[in-house]
């Protein structure tokens, strides 16, 4: 079969994935069916609600900037932002110094090993 | 016709880049038929190939004769002949570097139409194109060197192509130094066995190496190079900066350029080296690749300019290929063999899986810096409705890459979990956690560049051109395909190549004639 892959302990088919999602959406529907119906498009329902405060035309104010996501994640994992900022200092002369202290360690690596 | 299939691979593009110049001064119509056709033709030749190569079969070419020898007066026979020898991995590797250079090429016809210099454009990206098909398709080691200078020396052209911006020159500059020290070492490793060996063809050396002091050099040479251009942890730092910077068009073909050289990579390793270096060299494979994997995706999670954030995930990718190359070397040998080919299997299919979304993901990002003229997330924002088509594909490709069921990114990464599980479950933890924050990473991506309100300064944002889209379509269609028919490819196209990698013999004989 062209769609069913066997891996040894396992196997994969897409088409009994798709199954199950397309049976987990009708799930979905079904559920959703029992909400409320007299909700109103295009009404107040449909405004945006900015703590009390008017809400700017420009979507520019409003939105949070990609470089803000994941602040909690770069606080958390500073420590390794540290290193890694060191690393990538933009000097040409460094990048060419780890190329070499790579090549070194992986030459003496390959040389203590077997055969 | 068909026997010469492997010399019209690389003639083809190699007379597109001469024709170039002069189809720029022909016109418009004629630049971009150039371009298109070129490009197509060469497609359709890598698929005769891999047709060619199924079932096993391997294609030795030697140009200008019968043998690969050349017989002396004295009767002494030296391999001396350019060849080429394409067997079941190679014939992939060829078709995934056609494949994005015709994506590439479509892509450009629109993209690059504003900009002047498509004398240089053109050339540079048939002969980077012809540089990453002879390094996948040669025989010969020394003939692997000139076609990866051939590739590198274009791509250094094509990432400072555009030269008003400082840094452009100053990502092509940094790529050039250390590349050059990387092509120094590698001749160095040549002259090596060449002085060893008295041959440089791959077949030959195959069948002689049996370990020692040198080909212990001579591999660890090649295994620091080649890890080197396809971008490992901590010697990837010049590819986010050369990815940012080249034009979308080239970025597409950049990333099959550094899978030429992990295929250099994996071929020294498999077919010409097995065995040497003991369990070291998989061992180095799969600490590179995890360091990759992790730092990668750590520094691609932070990103907010869309190709530079591009440029780490593809570090982050390469990561997984070496670890599952690593692990099949390791293992494909001993006890764990079933998983250690299953790991070869899972890399080889991560690898097609990868030049394919990646270059699409790259041609998504280049759709959104021509329609908005930034690269800077925080500048975007309420694209979906303005560039419905491109948001269609993009979650498509960041869906693949992810690792989400059920795009073939996710078949691949879980042929990876299963087969590095066995080696030792801390590869998988670390697999799986950088799969998770790649998902993180491209969902920033999404959110920041599609939804949301729309800003003012977009308003004026239309769809990218019908080319543009034809480009990234191939792409996209090609992932659909892999997405549905896992087990077709898998069967006749990633087994076939696993198994020519671990035929060392077959790869040997194929040329020596069963020495």
């Amino acid at each position: 079969m062209w769609t069913q892959l066997n891996s040894g302990a396992g196997y994969w088919n897409v088409f009994v994935w798709l199954l199950f999602f397309a049976g987990m959406s009708c799930l979905v529907l079904w559920l959703r069916s029992f909400g409320r119906h007299d909700y109103m498009r295009n009404t107040l329902q449909d405004d945006i609600y900015w703590s009390g405060n008017e809400v700017p035309e420009d979507g520019a104010k409003i939105s949070v900037p990609a470089s803000a996501s994941y602040w909690g994640f770069r606080v958390a994992a500073a420590p390794v932002y540290a290193f890694l900022d060191r690393l990538h200092n933009g000097s040409a002369s460094d990048y060419a110094g780890y190329f070499v202290v790579t090549a070194a360690l992986i030459g003496a690596l390959v040389l203590a090993g077997g055969r | 016709m068909s026997r010469h299939l492997p010399a019209f691979l690389i003639m083809t593009p190699m007379l597109g880049a001469f024709l170039s110049p002069l189809a720029v001064m022909l016109g418009r119509t004629a630049r971009n038929a150039v371009l298109v056709l070129f490009s197509l033709a060469t497609l359709v030749i890598s698929l005769g190939i891999v047709s060619a190569t199924m079932g096993g079969n391997v294609l030795v070419y030697v140009m200008g004769g019968e043998s690969y020898t050349l017989t002396m007066p004295s009767g002494m026979a030296y391999p001396v002949r350019i060849m080429f020898e394409i067997d079941g991995f190679n014939a992939l590797m060829i078709l995934c570097v056609a494949a994005a250079t015709f994506a590439g090429a479509l892509f450009s016809v629109a993209y690059m139409d504003r900009f002047s210099g498509w004398k240089r454009y053109m050339s540079l990206y048939f002969m980077m194109a012809t540089g990453a098909l002879g390094m996948c398709a040669t025989g010969d080691l020394f003939n692997f060197f000139v076609f990866v200078e051939v590739s590198s020396i274009a791509s250094f052209g094509l990432v400072a192509f555009w030269r008003d911006k400082p840094e452009a020159i100053e990502a092509s500059f940094k790529y050039m130094l250390v590349s050059q020290i990387a092509a120094m070492l590698l001749l160095i490793a040549l002259g090596a066995l060449y002085g060893k060996y008295n041959a440089l063809n791959m077949a030959a050396i195959a069948s002689m190496a049996r370990g020692g002091t040198l080909d212990k050099i001579v591999l660890a040479l090649f295994v620091i190079v080649l890890a080197f251009k396809c971008g490992a942890f901590p010697m990837h730092t010049w590819m986010p900066d050369a990815y940012a910077e080249a034009p979308a068009g080239v970025t597409c073909l950049l990333v099959t350029v550094s899978q030429a050289s992990f295929y250099g990579l994996i071929r020294i390793c498999f077919s010409i080296f097995p065995g040497v270096g003991g369990a070291v060299v998989p061992w180095i494979l799969i600490v590179l690749g995890c360091a990759s994997m992790f730092f990668g995706v750590m520094m691609a999670v932070v990103q907010h300019e869309i190709k530079r954030l591009m440029g780490y995930h593809s570090i982050s990718q390469v990561g997984y290929m070496l670890m599952a190359m690593g692990v099949g070397l390791l293992a494909a040998g001993g006890a764990e063999g079933v998983y250690g080919f299953k790991a070869m299997t899972g890399g080889i299919f991560h690898m097609v899986n990868y030049s394919v979304y990646k270059a699409l993901l790259f041609l998504c990002a280049g759709a959104l810096y021509y329609a908005t003229g930034t690269r800077d997330l925080d500048r975007m924002g309420g694209l979906v409705r303005s560039m419905p088509w491109t948001a269609g594909m993009f979650v498509i490709a960041a869906a693949a890459i992810s690792g989400l069921p059920p795009f073939n990114g996710f078949i691949s990464k879980w042929m990876i979990y299963e087969s590095s599980f066995a080696v030792h479950p801390a590869l998988t933890a670390i697999a799986m956690i950088t799969s998770v924050l790649t998902l993180a990473s491209f969902a920033k991506v999404f959110q920041a560049a599609f939804l949301g309100p729309a800003k003012a300064a977009l308003s004026g944002v239309r769809e990218v051109p019908c080319a543009m889209l034809a480009g990234m379509a191939a792409l996209t269609l090609f992932i659909l395909l892999l997405t549905l028919f896992p087990s077709w490819f898998t069967s006749r196209l990633f087994d076939n190549a696993a198994h020519a990698l671990l035929n060392h013999q077959g790869y040997v004989s194929a040329v020596m004639g069963g020495v």
